[in-house]
């Protein structure tokens, strides 16, 4: 005897709610309001529950994909070659890995390093910030501040321009003075080189007047 | 305790590209699982897996998080799947490892082949008894059975209604009874009626 409901929707989502441990309280109280009173949907639940059973015998391979088709059967020969290619491939693979590891390794490391010091200045950086207290810009003191400034430079200036014409000033006096000194030597050596002439002269003069006294004492 | 997959589609939609390894981490067997058993084949799964994250990645700033991620994947990888069985069905060809499975077992007339059969373990049997189904129903039956997807994802993931999952699944189960019955995997038992 067939089932009352076949090809009803709303039954068959009920009990597929039901196999798989969906269905909310209603749904299960409708089926087993069904299932109580339908001998072949009992029967057809526990079929269906068997079914899915079965359906967990059919498991994924667990070997990785292999180029190789199953049930291709090698020779000998040819599998212990591969198995030797295999295994020098493997062993070159495993110390080039480590070898990659390592170097990896030591680059993070140095990385690490790097940025740990950047992190370190950066927070140092942030830090002096924070301590410098944000003064509020006063434009007429900044004016002030500058024109004390340039008074300063411009006194500076100055003092330096006095103390370089002093010095000059100075040199002059010295050239002068010496100048002078020599002027008064040559002039002292020419009055005494005068007086020396006057002295011959004289006496030149007195030996002539001699000489015309004693001559006009002989004539008379 | 690790995050959600929606939090590191959010990390990933902000800039951190990181967080889609952990995605991948997280599916890629599963995804790669689904895409075997659609396809039967390992190689391409495999292929069929890296392109759904490929695609995945690419189309996640448009990613509306209005369906769960995992939903959208194996929506992204279903339609992979799909596509493949049409260029193969197109083309005529079989992977090797489904010619390996079913072709003998199918189609070898010589005699003895009837007791290879028998000594067939359970897993190929049901194998092929899921390939044999309608590709609508074999992905209900996948995704419920194997990936244990919630209806209400499985609805997402092929955008379909809640409804049409359950019945599509109902009709499938139905028909491997049917098929596991007839395999001899158990004794028949009366069946009641199906819906026409």
């Amino acid at each position: 005897m067939d089932c009352e409901r076949v090809g009803d929707d709303g039954l068959q989502a009920d009990k597929m709610d039901v196999l798989y441990g969906e269905a909310d309280t209603a749904a299960r109280a409708r089926v087993d309001a069904h299932l109580s009173g339908c001998a072949p949907c009992r029967e057809e639940m526990g079929e269906l529950r068997a079914v899915r059973r079965e359906l967990g015998a059919w498991r994924l391979p667990a070997s990785q994909p292999s180029f190789t088709p199953r049930g291709l059967v090698l020779p000998r020969w040819l599998a212990a070659a591969a198995l030797l290619l295999v295994g020098l491939g493997a062993a070159l693979g495993a110390a080039g890995y480590a070898s990659l590891r390592r170097t990896l390794v030591a680059q993070e490391a140095r990385a690490a390093d790097l940025e740990r010091r950047h992190r370190e200045e950066i927070r140092a950086l942030e830090a002096s910030l924070a301590r410098r207290p944000a003064a509020p810009l006063d434009s007429a003191a900044l004016l002030a501040r500058l024109d004390a400034r340039i008074d300063e430079r411009f006194r500076a200036g100055e003092a330096r321009q006095v103390e370089r014409l002093d010095t000059r000033l100075a040199g002059w006096e010295e050239r002068a003075d010496a100048q002078r000194r020599v002027d008064m030597a040559r002039v002292a050596a020419s009055l005494s080189y005068l007086d020396g002439r006057h002295g011959q002269q004289l006496a030149r003069t007195n030996e002539l007047m001699g000489y015309v006294l004693e001559t006009s004492a002989q004539k008379r | 305790m690790g995050r959600s997959d929606e939090e590191l589609v959010e990390a990933c939609q902000a800039g951190e590209t990181s967080a889609f390894d952990v995605l991948v981490a997280r599916w890629e067997d599963r995804i790669r699982g689904a895409a075997y058993r659609f396809l039967g084949s390992e190689e391409e799964a495999r292929d069929v897996a890296q392109e759904a994250f490929l695609k995945a990645y690419r189309g996640l700033g448009g990613f509306k998080r209005e369906a769960r991620f995992s939903s959208w994947l194996y929506q992204i990888a279903t339609n992979l799947c799909r596509d493949r069985l049409r260029r193969r069905r197109t083309r005529g060809t079989l992977s090797l490892e489904a010619l390996e499975e079913t072709g003998p077992v199918i189609t070898d007339p010589r005699p003895g082949a009837h007791e290879r059969l028998q000594q067939l373990d359970i897993g190929r049997v049901v194998r092929r008894a899921v390939e044999a189904l309608p590709e609508e129903q074999r992905v209900v039956v996948i995704l419920k059975e194997y990936q244990e997807l919630t209806f209400l994802e499985i609805a997402q993931a092929l955008d379909v209604p809640l409804s049409t999952v359950k019945t599509r699944l109902y009709r499938g189960l139905g028909q491997l009874r049917l098929r596991l019955e007839r395999e001899g995997m158990r004794e028949a038992a009366p069946l009641p009626a199906t819906a026409p």
